[in-house]
C-alpha cells in the first residue's frame, strides 16, 4: 500500500518533458472538434493545414516553417480558457480561433495577459474585439468575419423587404452573448424599418423544449420567428413550432450553416432562411473549394474554414511585415493589414476596432429535399 | 393558451412519469436511489435510434426493441454493479455510490465512442399534428400517451395478478421473509430491474423521437427523481402523479411566470413539498427517519 | 515548470473542497451531491466583491466563505430539521445545486450565463498552500474535539448518538456549515486563479467529481480523500488522458471502489499510520 502510493504520487510529479527547440514557428489554433460545432471545427483544422502545408512549401515565414497546435476547446468556455493556457505554454506565437463568441471573450484576456495576438474565425459578436467594461479596442485581439450589429441588421432587413414581414417574434438562448446581442440588434433594425417585435422568448442553455414560448408565440402570430441560436437548438424549435401550429418563417443566423441542422429538423426547418459569412457558390473562394475537395475529399462546412484561412494569412503577412514573432509587434502589424489578399477576398482591418471593413453578408435558404443551403441574396455593407 | 399549456404540461409530464416508475419500482424493492436509470434511458434512446436509423424499422419494432435493450441493460448493471453489494448487505449508501458511478462511467462511455453529437429519430408519421378544441397535440404525443398506458397498465396487471408479480410485491414487503418462503432473491431482483429497463427504454425512445438523442440525456432524469420524491418514494402510482404534477406545474410556471427561472421554482416546490411531507405525496411511512 | 506549478495549485484548490466533503459525508455521514453549488457561492461572491468593488483578496474571500456557510443554513435547516432520510437529503440539495446555478445565470451582477471573465489573478500557489494548511489543521482539530466526536458519533448510529444526549440537528448543521465554509473558500480561490468564472462549472457533474475524490480516498479520513484529490487531478494531466477519458475512469473507480475496497485508499485511517510500523502489525 505504501510503495503504491509512493510510486502513484511520483508519476503524478513528473512533468512533461519540454518540446525540443527547433526552428518552428508555432501558430496556436483552439478549436471545437467535439460538441455540436464539430463539423465546423474539424472542418477549421483541415483548412488551416492544407493552407499551412502549401505556405511551408513555399519557403514558410521568414525561412521558418511554421507548425499548427491545434487543441478541442469543446465548445466550452471554461476549457477555452484551459486550451489558451496550454497553448501560452507550448510557446505559440498566436492563436487562432476560437470560432464561437462566449469562447472568444473569455479567452481575450488571457491571451491579452500573455502578449499574444488572438485572431478568431468566426465569432461575431462585437465585445470579442471590443472589451464590454472600458470601452476600448483589445489590442491583442482581431478577427477576419463580420460583427453582430450588422447581420442583426441585414436579417432584419431581409425579413422587412424580401419576406415582407410586419411582426417578428425572437426565440434565443439567454446564456449565449450570440444570441442575446443578437436578438437585441434585430430587434433595434427591425423596429427601425417599421416592423413590430411581438415576442421576444428567451430559453435557458442546453434546454430543448421551448413549447412553453412557442405556445406564448403562437397567440401572437408573427409572420417570422428569429432564431440567433445554434443549429440544433433551431432544429428543435422549428420542429416544436410547426407542432404547435405556427406558420411563421423561420429566420437565422451563422450558427445554423452546419449540415446536420437538416439531419435534426427535418421537413420542419425546410425552407428557413438564415444569414451566413459566405456561400459554397461564392466566386471568390472557388479555388479554395476546389483545393479542399481535391484533398478532403468533400465540401469543407462553411463558412470557417475561409474565416480560417483569412486568420492564417493575415497573420502570415503581419509576421513578413513585422519582422518578428513578437507578440507586441504582431498585433501592431495586424492592425495596419490593408487590402491583404485572403481567401474570401481582400482584408483590411480598422485599426479602431481591429474589425474588417466592409465584409459582405449572404441569405442562404435551407432546402430540405436537396439537402443543401440554396444561395439566395448578398448584402453588402451599405445596402 | 391555458389549454395548450396544460397539453403541453401533461405531454412533458407524461415522459416524466414514466421514467420515475421505473425509479419507484427499483426503490420499492431494494431501498436505493438508482441513479444508473439515467443511462438506462439514455442507452434505452441509442438503441432505439440504431434499431430505427440502421435497419429503418417502423415505431412499433423500434420502441419493442428499445424496451428489451433496455431491460437487458438494467439486469447487467443490476448483475455486475450491485449484486456483490446486496449479498454483502452493504449499506444503500454504497449502492447509490456504486449507481453513480455506473451513470458517469456509461456517460461518459457514450461520449468518447459514439461522439457527442446529436441524432435525430426519423420522422415516423407524415401527418404530424391533430388540431384539438383550438390547441395543438402531435401525434408522436398521442401515440407516447396510448403506448405508456398500456405499458404501465400491463405493469399494475402483472404485479396484482401474477404469481411473480405477488412475489415481486411481498420482497417489497419483507425481502428477508419472501427468501425464506422460498422465492429465489436473485431473480426476483433481476426481474424487477427488466421491468423498470424495459420501461426506462421506452421512456428514452420517446424522449429521443421528441427531441434528440445525445449523451447527456439522461440528466433529464433528475427531473424523475424528483417526480418519483414528489409522488412518494417506492410508490407506482406516486410516481405517476408526481410526475404529471411536476410536468403540468413546469410547463404552467414556464408559460406564464418565466421560463428562465422555472427551475428555481420547481426545487423550492420540491423542498417545500418535502419539508411538509417528507415521505412524498403517498410514500411508505418510514419508522427510522433518522 | 510553470505547468507542474499550475497543476499542483489546481490540485490543492481541489484538496480544500474535498476536504470540506469528507468533514460532511466521511466523518458525519450524510451523502451531498451539491457541494459544487457552495464552490460555486464562494467562487461569485468573492469574484463580485474583487471585480466590482477591489475589496482586498483575502476580505473578498472570507466574504465568500462567510457566504456559503449562509447559503448551506438555507438548505439545511429546513431538511435536517425534517429528517429527511439520506436519499431525500441527496435529492433536496442536488435541487439547490441546480437551482442556485438558474439564480446565477440571472442576475445581471454575475454576467448570467455567460460568465464572468477577467478576475484578478490573485491566487498563488503559495496562497493555496497556506490556505490548504490552515484547512487541515482546522479540521484535523475539529475531528479530534467533540464536535468531531458528536458527527462521527451520527455517522454510526443516529439513534444511539441521540439517546446520548447528542442534538442530531445541531451537529449535522454544524458539519454542512463548516463543509460549505471550506467549499466556498476553494471556490474563492479558483475564481481568482482561472480568472474566468461561470455557473455551469459548478454542477452535479463537479460536485460527482469531489464526491468520486472522498469516496475513493476512504471515508472517516482526512489523508485519504487529500491524496485521491490529488491523484485525480495531477494524474491525468501527467498522463496527458482526454479529459473524456477521465470522467469515463471516475465512473469506473467509483463502482470498483465500491465493489472490492469500499474503505477507499485510507478508510478510517490517516496517511501517518502508514508510516509507523508497531511491532508485529501489517496494514
Amino acid at each position: 500500500m505504501r510503495r503504491a502510493l509512493a510510486v502513484l504520487s511520483c508519476i503524478a510529479l513528473l512533468a512533461t518533458a519540454a518540446q525540443a527547440a527547433e526552428d518552428l514557428i508555432k501558430v496556436g489554433h483552439t478549436v471545437s472538434l467535439t460538441g455540436g460545432a464539430s463539423m465546423w471545427g474539424q472542418s477549421e483544422k483541415n483548412a488551416l493545414e492544407l493552407l499551412i502545408g502549401k505556405i511551408n512549401e513555399s519557403g514558410g515565414v521568414l525561412g521558418k516553417k511554421i507548425v499548427l497546435i491545434s487543441y478541442d476547446n469543446r465548445n466550452d468556455p471554461v476549457e477555452s480558457v484551459n486550451v489558451a493556457r496550454r497553448l501560452i505554454n507550448d510557446g505559440v506565437v498566436a492563436v487562432i480561433g476560437p470560432a464561437q463568441s462566449g469562447n472568444a471573450i473569455a479567452t481575450a484576456p488571457i491571451l491579452e495577459r500573455a502578449k499574444i495576438p488572438m485572431i478568431v474565425t468566426t465569432a461575431t459578436n462585437p465585445y470579442v474585439t471590443i472589451d464590454k467594461d472600458t470601452g476600448k479596442v483589445r489590442p491583442f485581439a482581431f478577427r477576419p468575419c463580420f460583427i453582430d450589429p450588422f447581420q442583426g441588421t441585414v436579417a432584419a432587413q431581409f425579413a422587412y423587404t424580401d419576406l415582407g414581414a410586419k411582426k417578428a417574434a425572437i426565440l434565443y438562448d439567454v446564456g449565449s452573448d450570440y444570441g442575446q446581442w443578437l436578438a437585441k440588434y434585430f430587434e433595434e433594425a427591425f423596429t427601425a424599418k417599421g416592423g413590430e417585435v411581438v415576442a421576444k422568448e428567451a430559453f435557458r442553455s442546453e434546454e430543448l423544449d421551448y413549447r412553453a414560448q412557442l405556445g406564448k408565440i403562437k397567440g401572437l402570430s408573427p409572420d417570422v420567428l428569429f432564431l440567433p441560436t445554434t443549429q440544433k437548438e433551431a432544429a428543435m424549435a422549428a420542429r416544436q413550432a410547426r407542432d404547435l401550429g405556427i406558420t411563421a418563417t423561420f429566420l437565422g443566423t451563422d450558427n445554423w450553416g452546419s449540415p446536420d441542422l437538416i439531419d435534426l429538423g427535418g421537413s420542419a426547418i425546410d425552407g428557413g432562411y438564415f444569414v451566413n459569412l459566405t456561400d459554397l457558390s461564392d466566386p471568390d473562394i472557388q479555388d479554395f473549394v476546389a483545393e479542399y475537395r481535391v484533398v478532403y475529399g468533400k465540401d469543407p462546412v462553411l463558412p470557417n474554414p475561409v474565416m480560417a484561412g483569412d486568420a492564417i494569412y493575415m497573420l502570415v503577412d503581419a509576421i513578413k511585415r513585422a519582422g518578428s514573432t513578437d507578440g507586441t509587434a504582431l498585433a501592431k502589424a495586424l492592425e495596419e493589414t490593408r487590402d491583404l489578399p485572403v481567401v474570401s477576398g481582400k482584408i483590411t482591418v480598422n485599426p479602431e476596432d481591429h474589425n474588417p471593413l466592409n465584409k459582405p453578408a449572404v441569405i442562404q435558404k435551407v432546402d430540405t429535399k436537396a439537402r443543401a443551403f440554396v444561395f439566395v441574396k448578398k448584402y453588402e455593407p451599405g445596402d | 393558451m391555458f389549454l395548450q399549456t396544460l397539453f403541453t404540461g401533461l405531454s412533458v409530464g407524461g415522459i416524466y412519469a414514466l421514467m420515475a416508475v421505473g425509479y419507484s419500482l427499483i426503490f420499492s424493492i431494494l431501498n436505493f436511489s438508482n441513479f444508473a436509470h439515467g443511462s438506462v434511458i439514455m442507452l434505452g434512446a441509442y438503441m432505439g435510434l440504431g434499431l430505427a436509423s440502421k435497419f429503418g424499422l417502423k415505431l412499433g419494432f423500434v420502441v419493442a426493441g428499445a424496451m428489451a435493450g433496455g431491460g437487458l441493460l438494467a439486469v447487467l448493471n443490476e448483475r455486475l454493479a450491485y449484486r456483490k453489494l446486496r449479498h454483502r448487505n452493504a449499506p444503500s449508501l454504497y449502492l447509490m455510490i456504486s449507481a453513480m458511478g455506473c451513470s458517469v462511467f456509461l456517460e461518459n462511455m457514450v461520449y468518447v465512442t459514439i461522439g457527442s453529437r446529436f441524432y435525430a429519430f426519423p420522422e415516423f408519421f407524415t401527418r404530424r399534428v391533430v388540431t384539438f378544441l383550438g390547441s395543438s397535440v402531435s401525434v408522436m404525443d398521442l401515440f407516447a400517451l396510448a403506448f405508456s398506458l398500456l405499458a404501465i397498465g400491463a405493469l399494475g396487471l402483472f404485479l396484482a395478478r401474477s404469481r411473480t408479480g405477488i412475489a415481486i410485491r411481498a420482497g417489497v414487503c419483507d425481502m428477508t421473509m419472501c427468501s425464506l418462503m422460498g422465492v429465489d432473491t436473485d431473480r426476483l431482483v433481476a426481474l424487477v430491474f427488466l421491468l423498470a429497463g424495459a420501461l426506462g427504454g421506452l421512456a428514452g425512445t420517446f424522449m429521443g423521437v421528441r427531441y434528440l438523442v445525445y449523451p447527456t440525456m439522461g440528466w433529464i432524469t433528475n427531473k424523475a427523481y424528483i417526480a418519483a420524491v414528489i409522488g412518494g418514494l417506492g410508490s407506482l402510482l406516486g410516481a405517476i402523479v408526481g410526475g404529471v404534477i411536476l410536468g403540468v406545474v413546469e410547463t404552467f410556471i414556464s408559460a406564464y411566470v418565466s421560463s428562465i427561472l422555472r427551475d428555481v421554482f420547481s426545487f423550492t416546490i420540491l423542498i417545500a413539498l418535502l419539508v411538509c411531507m417528507p415521505n412524498g405525496l403517498f410514500g411508505k411511512s418510514m419508522e427510522e427517519r433518522v | 515548470m510553470s505547468y507542474i506549478l499550475s497543476i499542483t495549485t489546481l490540485a490543492c484548490i481541489n484538496m480544500i473542497a474535498v476536504l470540506g466533503l469528507a468533514i460532511f459525508t466521511g466523518f458525519t455521514g450524510l451523502f451531498s451531491f451539491g457541494h459544487a453549488a457552495f464552490m460555486g457561492i464562494g467562487a461569485y461572491v468573492s469574484a463580485i466583491l474583487t471585480y466590482y468593488y477591489d475589496v482586498p483578496f483575502f476580505l473578498a474571500l472570507a466574504c465568500g466563505v462567510a457566504a456559503s456557510s449562509a447559503a448551506s443554513l438555507i438548505i439545511g435547516v429546513p431538511t435536517l430539521r425534517a429528517r429527511l432520510r439520506s436519499d431525500y437529503f441527496a435529492i433536496a440539495i442536488l435541487g439547490f445545486g441546480e437551482a442556485l446555478r438558474v439564480i446565477l445565470e440571472n442576475l445581471s451582477i454575475t454576467n448570467g450565463a455567460r460568465g464572468l471573465p477577467g478576475i484578478a489573478p490573485y491566487t498563488t500557489l503559495p496562497v493555496v498552500l497556506l490556505c490548504l494548511g490552515l484547512c487541515v489543521i482546522v479540521a484535523r482539530n475539529f475531528l479530534r474535539s467533540r464536535y468531531g466526536a458528536a458527527c462521527i458519533a451520527v455517522r454510526e448510529d443516529p439513534v444511539a448518538a441521540e439517546m446520548s444526549g447528542i442534538h442530531l440537528f445541531r451537529t449535522r448543521l454544524l458539519s454542512l456549515a463548516l463543509s460549505a465554509a471550506y467549499c466556498g473558500l476553494s471556490g474563492g480561490l479558483l475564481a481568482h486563479y482561472l480568472s474566468f468564472i461561470q455557473p455551469v462549472m459548478f454542477t452535479l457533474v463537479q460536485s460527482t467529481q469531489i464526491l468520486a475524490a472522498v469516496i475513493a480516498g476512504g471515508l472517516g479520513s482526512i489523508s485519504g480523500p487529500l491524496v485521491a484529490s490529488f491523484l485525480f487531478v495531477a494524474l491525468p494531466e501527467a498522463l496527458r488522458v482526454a479529459q473524456m477519458w477521465r470522467l469515463v475512469a471516475y465512473g469506473l473507480i467509483l463502482v470498483l471502489i465500491m465493489l472490492f475496497r469500499p474503505q477507499g485508499l485510507l478508510g478510517h485511517q490517516e496517511i501517518s499510520r502508514l508510516f509507523k510500523r508497531p511491532a508485529g502489525e501489517g496494514h
